[in-house]
């Protein structure tokens, strides 16, 4: 690493520069071009939920702990990041999602507001700490939240939107992964398992981990087994999970991901789409169908979403898109072209580019070469004899 | 064959890539002879099915390499799993090679009177130093780790521990070491694993090959 001495302004102490400049792990600039094309993606995705009639919400940064403990942010609170407050000595998180916000707006400020409700956002999380596969801790998350809605034309809806959001930012290969998180401790409830084998039951199931279910002396494993066979492909794991002809509320969720699969293949014919019953990847406030979307190359998903229910009980599905994830698989837009203007230009033929789309940049001061300095700044191009000119290499 | 784009599968290099060489062949694959010789420096390797490449790494990498997806299979110990515990990562089946346990052992002289219900701290030489912690945190006992990629038998003899987690197969390197098994920890063998976004997008490829897999393991 660079080590620079600089002059520490408040007391003139030497310090090293290198070590004052660190951030915490888990923080990171974005830095040009990255920092501008993430914004335009922000952007794009916000206009397509916009045509869609979602509307903007921004709830802020930091909040009381307890809206993340209460209602669907419950799953991440091991997570947050948190503080006192110096005003009123409340402890505070950093918000570590979304989603509970525009729950608690909904339920409080707009809960007048007609329902189905269709919010959108854009914004910032903060966690504890971050994993070995996943370092960062500061992520950028955009999503859509549909509330006050329980029918099956609303999750259509909102898969159909996650799908389309991200095809139009040309993410090639997406596949959407259907999950119904509630199935298996439905089935682990009717066949009467307890706490700690119904979550040792849904682990496995989850890390598809046969070697360990085989071991595992429970009722019903075979049921399990033909579960975590069945995740794949949509068409053959609906037919596979039908065949268990699984009885009563456990029939009822696995026939309503069937009528879900159904309408999606209506829509969207050549959307990839898979279906895994056993998965829940330790979100526990799904309570219906829940999909990720991934796309090869990524890794992990690129967004993840589904049902779950508000404080008070209202109906809502919704997803977020992960940004980090995401601006890994969008096309690279080309580099702007940026065009110099040597120092004294025309400020009013400057003004006309910048009009027509160009990135002008101006000299401050005249050089010796003003085609050097152009080059010098990252310019494409060069404002000379009363027109932009190629520059060279 | 099927037909696969530019898959990869990582294999252990070491004592399970005798067992795991015939499993490959039942299931249709067959790497390239460079494989198989140890004096190699290659690290990847074709193999006689179109875009699918093996890549020979340590056996704790394997996991780390399927979860980064470097890999999209691979096969590795179910002791590795349990270490690294990556959410990444599916274990859709049990290879039944590479059998073996995860024990804990100490000097033969001092488990004559050991009495393990009265730990309440103690110091284990392992690889393996969050199984280990979550294994003796359950009982109520405190382990503090020291963390050696290998060798841990020497540990005790050298007065740096007690005790020490590692895995066993014949129990000969522990008696060699004066060392005798006081508990075991868990069954290993060697499971396939497969990356999540992996399986996800490339679900009917990757199915396949697990359903290749589960029938050369059953044909065994």
């Amino acid at each position: 690493m660079d080590t620079v001495n600089c002059v520490n302004r408040g007391r003139g102490a030497m310090k090293k520069l290198s070590t004052i400049m660190l951030l915490p792990d888990g923080l990171q600039d974005t830095l040009p071009p990255d920092a501008e094309a993430e914004a335009q993606t922000t952007s794009r995705l916000l206009e397509t939920f916009a045509s869609f009639g979602y509307q903007r919400v921004a709830p802020p940064l930091a909040e009381f702990e307890g809206t993340f403990l209460e209602g669907p942010g419950a799953a991440v609170g091991a997570k947050t990041f948190r503080m006192v407050d110096p005003l009123s000595q409340e402890m505070l998180c950093v918000r570590p999602d979304i989603t509970p916000q525009i729950a608690r707006i909904a339920e409080s400020c707009l809960s007048n507001l007609a329902r189905p409700l269709r919010l959108s956002y854009a914004g910032h999380i903060l966690r504890g700490s971050g994993t070995q596969l996943y370092p960062e801790r500061q992520f950028s998350q955009v999503g859509v939240e549909l509330i006050g809605d329980s029918s099956l034309a609303g999750d259509v809806e909102v898969i159909l939107l996650a799908h389309e959001a991200l095809s139009s930012l040309g993410v090639a290969d997406i596949s959407i992964d259907l999950t119904i998180p509630t199935l298996v401790p439905i089935i682990c409830r009717d066949l009467g398992l307890g706490e700690i084998e119904t979550s040792e039951v849904r682990r496995v199931l989850d890390r598809k981990d046969t070697g360990s279910l085989k071991e595992m002396d429970v009722p019903g494993r075979e049921l399990f087994e033909s579960l975590m066979l069945a995740a794949g492909p949509a068409n053959t794991a609906i037919e596979k999970i039908g065949a268990l002809n699984l009885p009563n509320e456990a029939g009822r969720h696995v026939a309503l991901l069937e009528d879900l699969v159904n309408q999606l293949r209506a829509f969207a014919p050549s959307m990839a789409l898979t279906v895994d019953p056993g998965e829940f990847r330790g979100v526990e406030y799904h309570t219906g169908v829940a999909f990720n979307v991934f796309s090869r190359g990524a890794r992990g998903e690129l967004c993840g979403g589904g049902r779950y229910c508000l404080y008070g009980g209202e109906k809502a599905t919704g997803f977020t898109i992960y940004m980090e994830s995401l601006q890994g698989v969008i096309p690279n837009d080309p580099e702007p072209s940026r065009i110099y203007i040597p120092f004294g230009g025309d400020a009013e033929k400057a003004r006309q580019l910048r009009r027509k789309g160009w990135r002008t940049v101006a000299g401050l001061q005249s050089t010796d070469s003003e085609r050097a300095e152009a080059v010098r700044l990252g310019c494409t191009h060069i404002f000379e004899n009363g027109e932009p000119q190629l520059l060279d290499g | 064959m099927p037909q696969t784009e530019s898959l990869v599968l990582a294999v252990p290099a070491g004592r399970i890539l005798t067992q795991a060489l015939p499993l490959l062949q039942r299931a249709g694959i067959n790497p390239e002879p460079d494989f198989s010789t140890d004096n190699s420096r290659k690290l990847r390797f074709q193999t006689n099915v179109d875009g699918l490449n093996i890549v020979r790494v340590r056996s704790f990498d394997v996991a780390t390499f399927v979860a980064f997806g470097g890999a999209q299979l691979g096969f590795v110990g179910a002791d590795v799993l349990m270490e690294f515990d990556y959410p990444e990562l599916y274990a859709p089946l049990d290879l039944g090679i590479g059998r073996c346990r995860l024990s804990i052992a100490e000097p033969k002289k001092m488990s004559a009177d050991d009495d393990p219900s009265r730990w309440s701290h103690i110091r284990v030489a392992t690889k393996y130093p969050r199984v280990t912690r979550a294994h003796f945190s359950a009982r109520g006992v405190q382990a503090e780790c020291i963390k050696l990629n290998g060798a841990m038998e020497l540990a005790p003899a050298l007065g740096m521990c007690q005790r020490i987690v590692d895995l066993v197969s014949s129990g000969k390197t522990l008696k060699a070491n004066g060392l005798v098994e006081v508990e075991q920890i868990a069954d290993i063998t060697t499971r396939l694993i497969a990356n999540r976004t992996a399986l996800k997008t490339l679900s009917q490829e990757l199915n396949t090959w697990i359903e290749r897999f589960r029938e050369a393991v059953n044909g065994s």
